[in-house]
């Protein structure tokens, strides 16, 4: 009998994931570890592979459409085998379905490129098209006059029984929008039938004032797109804490100059440190001296963390994830540049496990790298401050009453003002700037 | 010193147009030119080989003319004749650009031009005014608000070519006064395979030498494979593709050279491997410019370079080395330098080469498509299907037309065969107005004519061919 192929459970929160694309087609045959298809979920897309070898008889969900975890979306067996007949499970279901028996059992690594391919994002987006009315609000003859017309009949207003569109209407809606006097190429015209565009809205720009085929291509380019899952989470958890979390930001600037020399020093000793690791270690140093920052409210209750779970912001192609270091206040130094290091690397990559990104307490938004005076970050929910790195840079300061020219790091921290307070703010961004300062700490914990 | 609002450098098929299009405008524009009016395309390029080859294709015919029933006893070539009247034609051309000129009221300098500065040039000797007074007339200065570079290309000979009457480049080879028993054409691109088609209906025994794997390699390989064929076939040129033409010497009895472990020999060695551009003396420097490279000075759409007053167009900014293209693109400088909105010029381009079978092409090639990941879909309708080549005797080629899957729209078309490279108008036409296959497919073409060909290619993509039978699927 033809085995069932179920998709996989990513992380404990998953509930349910959409396929982004089937790298198999029906009939293929499918080696033991093929890639059978990639799968979006909250944070990154991951491949799924085939723990059996056979033929891909069928596939039963197609892509972009949300599944339950664990319900089949597919078979694979020996060619000609029956398939057992089952119901696609109903998208985006409310409840989970029943786990299918004797799943075929697959397995879950990260793609090579995480970037989904836009364009069937793009075709399955009904939002960017005109709404098609129903027969009932609009005659045969006026719906087959507005597509022949490629306009969007759902502009048109009806003047039928109980509103219906009747092909007078269009014919009026064309008069009065100039239809007579639109130019347009016949390529142009007929892209524009394919992608469901209306013609009415489609600006020329040559002199002529005819519509080209590249006039079309740029309204096909500025219909709206739906976020990738990752941007939509982003979007959603940003807004919220930006929302409803009072935000109050405090600033310092650090003179890194020492720490750097003795940095280069250790670099060229061998010691693989970056500024980041040493910054990492400032920040849990701290976060230990001031509990209340590495703790959390909702308005009402504050919860404190017993662990340091140090959340450190890292930039992809297609988004941002914050993985996270668990308890890195039991880490020395050196393991916690190792750990810092490997977690970036796996979350570049987008083999990160949705467990290894959540569950911070505290972050670190470094954009040292990219040439910034200063910026201020948004907290994670759930954290109550957040720490923004940007880069260092020679500039003259007054020590001693000299002017002398040393190495300048801007910090800026974002808090919580439910639980955090300016003077707290102010205590604990200054704890951060003392370590980073204090050369001597420094060589007792790298050393 | 004289003061003008547009100034253009060398009076080729993209300066005067450009100097033209000026006037027009209202402007007051010289010219300059080193040489000649009409530049390589007029004197040593387009113009002359097309007297010569339409000569040698009708020899080729009274060849081949008994079948039709024509008998022409001793028919032979005076090719001194022939040259005679390539230049009668070519003296006509350029008188008639110098009339156009000066009834636009271009003032005309001769001499080479050098920046001075952005604005300002100077224009010293040149090889004809130094032919005729030596090298003491002094140099005179013009200043321009704006400045057209277009000087063209010259063709490229490598360094180890021995220097050697009987080793030419196009513009030498057109010169000649006598045509060789034999020669070795060095590069199958288009001058050479026009040159090699012309000499070998002539008589002349012609050997094609190229380095990369196959001649004419800008062309689809079953638009190229319809020209070698004939070629070799019915003119007899050999064909050598994929190696080099090593050990290169020529003397007072004629030319050699190994291809492999192969000596070749003839009277005469056409080199034919590219041109390069002219900047020669124009001292770009002054006027804050410089070249890539290789040598070319870039230009925009809109023909601006990096300096603001000075527009460069034609074969010297290294697009599309094609007189057509020098042409709309002069049109597109003039207009942006007296004007103050901007325009640029099109980029649907049609390519001829007049070869025998002749070859036009426009737009997109199935190739190009190809690398561009692009769905396309062909239809080809070949030659000897159609009643008026039948009736002629024209049977050899097709043409081609290259649509977008989806939308149906006409991206490229080639044509190889009769009258291709005039059929290509349609085509360039067609693809630039962005018409779908099925509408070209329901225009009504006259009856016999070449140009139904594209009216059955058309039919052809959608498997609708009236006049072939319909492909298995």
């Amino acid at each position: 009998m033809a085995t069932p192929i179920i998709m996989p459970k990513f992380g404990q929160m998953t509930e349910e994931s959409a396929i982004v694309e089937w790298l198999k087609k029906e009939g293929d045959k499918v080696n033991k570890g093929d890639i059978l298809f990639t799968v979006e979920t909250d944070k990154s897309v991951m491949e799924v592979e085939s723990f059996e070898a056979g033929t891909l008889l069928k596939i039963t969900v197609p892509p972009r459409v949300n599944v339950p975890v664990q319900s089949t979306v597919g078979f694979l067996g020996n060619p000609g085998e029956a398939i057992p007949a089952v119901a696609a499970p109903a998208p985006a279901a409310p409840k989970k379905a029943e786990p299918s028996p004797a799943p075929a059992a697959t397995t879950v690594t990260a793609p090579k490129s995480i970037a989904p391919t836009a364009a069937p994002i793009i075709s399955q987006t009904p939002d960017a098209r005109p709404q098609t009315p129903s027969l009932f609000r609009i005659s045969p003859r006026a719906a087959a006059l507005a597509k022949h017309s490629v306009i969007d009949s759902a502009r048109i207003k009806g003047t039928g029984p109980e509103g219906r569109i009747v092909e007078k209407d269009v014919r009026n809606y064309l008069q009065q929008h100039g239809y007579d006097k639109l130019r347009i190429s016949p390529a142009a015209k007929e892209l524009a039938a394919k992608e469901k565009l209306d013609v009415l809205a489609i600006q020329a720009t040559d002199d002529s004032g005819r519509i080209s085929v590249a006039d079309v291509q740029r309204a096909i380019a500025e219909k709206p797109k739906p976020l990738s899952k990752m941007r939509q989470v982003i979007a959603q958890r940003l807004t919220q804490s930006f929302r409803d979390t009072p935000h109050f930001y405090v600033t310092v600037a650090v003179d890194m100059t020492e720490l750097i020399a003795y940095r280069s020093q250790l670099k060229a000793a061998g010691a693989p440190y970056t500024v980041t690791d040493f910054i990492a270690e400032a920040v849990v140093l701290t976060l230990q001296e001031f509990p209340d920052v590495n703790s959390s409210t909702d308005g009402k209750t504050t919860r404190w963390n017993s662990h340091v779970n140090l959340g450190i912001a890292v930039s992809l192609e297609q988004g941002l994830v914050v993985p996270v270091i668990r308890a890195a206040e039991q880490l020395p130094l050196l393991e916690l540049s190792q750990r810092t290091k490997s977690l970036a690397e796996k979350a570049r990559a987008g083999k990160a496990t949705p467990d290894e990104l959540s569950g911070g307490t505290f972050t670190i938004s470094n954009m040292g790298m990219m040439d910034v005076e200063s910026f201020g970050a948004i907290i994670n929910p759930g954290e109550s401050a957040i720490l923004a790195v940007a880069s260092t840079k020679p500039q003259p300061v007054v020590r001693d009453g000299k002017i002398v020219v040393r190495q300048i790091m801007k910090l800026t921290l974002s808090c919580d003002h439910r639980i955090v307070d300016g003077a707290l703010g102010a205590k604990f961004i200054n704890g951060i700037k003392q370590k980073l300062e204090d050369i001597e700490l420094w060589k007792r914990l790298a050393a | 010193m004289e003061t003008f609002d547009i100034a253009v450098i060398g009076a080729g098929p993209g300066g005067y147009p450009a100097a033209i299009r000026a006037a027009q405008l209202g402007a007051k524009v010289a010219i300059i030119e080193k040489e000649k009016l009409g530049g390589t395309c007029l004197n040593w390029g387009c113009i002359p080989t097309k007297a010569l080859i339409a000569a040698a294709e009708i020899f080729e015919k009274i060849k081949h003319a008994e079948k039709l029933g024509i008998t022409v006893k001793d028919a032979s070539v005076n090719y001194s004749v022939m040259i005679g009247n390539k230049d009668k034609a070519v003296g006509t051309l350029r008188s008639g650009i110098n009339s156009l000129l000066t009834a636009n009221g271009v003032k005309q300098f001769t001499g080479t031009a050098s920046f001075v500065d952005r604005n300002t040039i100077e224009i010293s000797g040149g090889p004809i005014i130094n032919q005729i007074f030596g090298a003491s007339v002094p140099a005179s200065r013009l200043t321009a608000k704006k400045i057209i570079i277009a000087t063209g290309s010259t063709s490229a000979m490598p360094g180890f070519l021995p220097k050697h009457e009987r080793v030419v480049e196009s513009r030498a080879f057109l010169e000649i006064q006598k045509l060789p028993a034999s020669m070795i054409v060095m590069g199958g691109g288009f001058i050479g395979c026009e040159l090699a088609c012309m000499a070998a209906m002539l008589g002349v025994k012609v050997t094609i030498v190229e380095l990369l794997e196959d001649i004419l390699l800008l062309l689809d390989p079953d638009v190229r494979r319809e020209v070698r064929a004939h070629m070799e076939k019915n003119l007899g040129i050999r064909v050598l593709t994929g190696k080099a033409l090593e050990k290169i010497s020529a003397d007072g009895k004629g030319v050699k050279g190994n291809f492999g472990d192969e000596t070749l020999s003839a009277d005469l060695l056409l080199c034919a491997v590219g041109r390069k551009p002219v900047t020669d003396g124009l001292k770009l420097e002054n006027a804050g410019l410089k070249t890539t490279d290789r040598g070319f000075i870039e230009a925009d759409d809109y023909c601006r370079t990096k300096v603001a007053n000075i527009f460069a167009i034609g074969d010297v900014t290294g697009k599309i080395q094609l007189a057509h293209y020098a042409t709309a693109q002069g049109i597109a400088a003039a207009e942006n330098a007296v004007q103050t909105k901007l325009h640029k010029h099109d980029t649907i381009v049609p390519n001829v080469i007049f070869t025998s079978p002749e070859v036009g092409t426009a737009g997109l090639s199935e190739d190009d498509a190809k690398k561009q990941n692009r769905a396309v879909k062909t239809g080809k309708f070949r030659f000897n299907g159609l009643g008026k080549s039948i009736a002629t005797g024209e049977t050899t080629g097709f043409v081609k037309w290259i649509a977008d899957a989806t939308t149906d729209q006409l991206l490229g078309a080639a044509a190889v065969g009769p009258h291709a490279t005039e059929l290509i108008a349609e085509a360039a036409a067609t693809i630039r107005s962005e018409l779908t296959t099925r509408e070209l497919g329901r225009t009504i073409h006259a009856h016999p004519t070449f140009s139904e060909s594209w009216m059955e290619a058309a039919h052809a993509l959608h498997n609708e061919c009236i006049h072939a039978p319909p492909k298995r699927k």
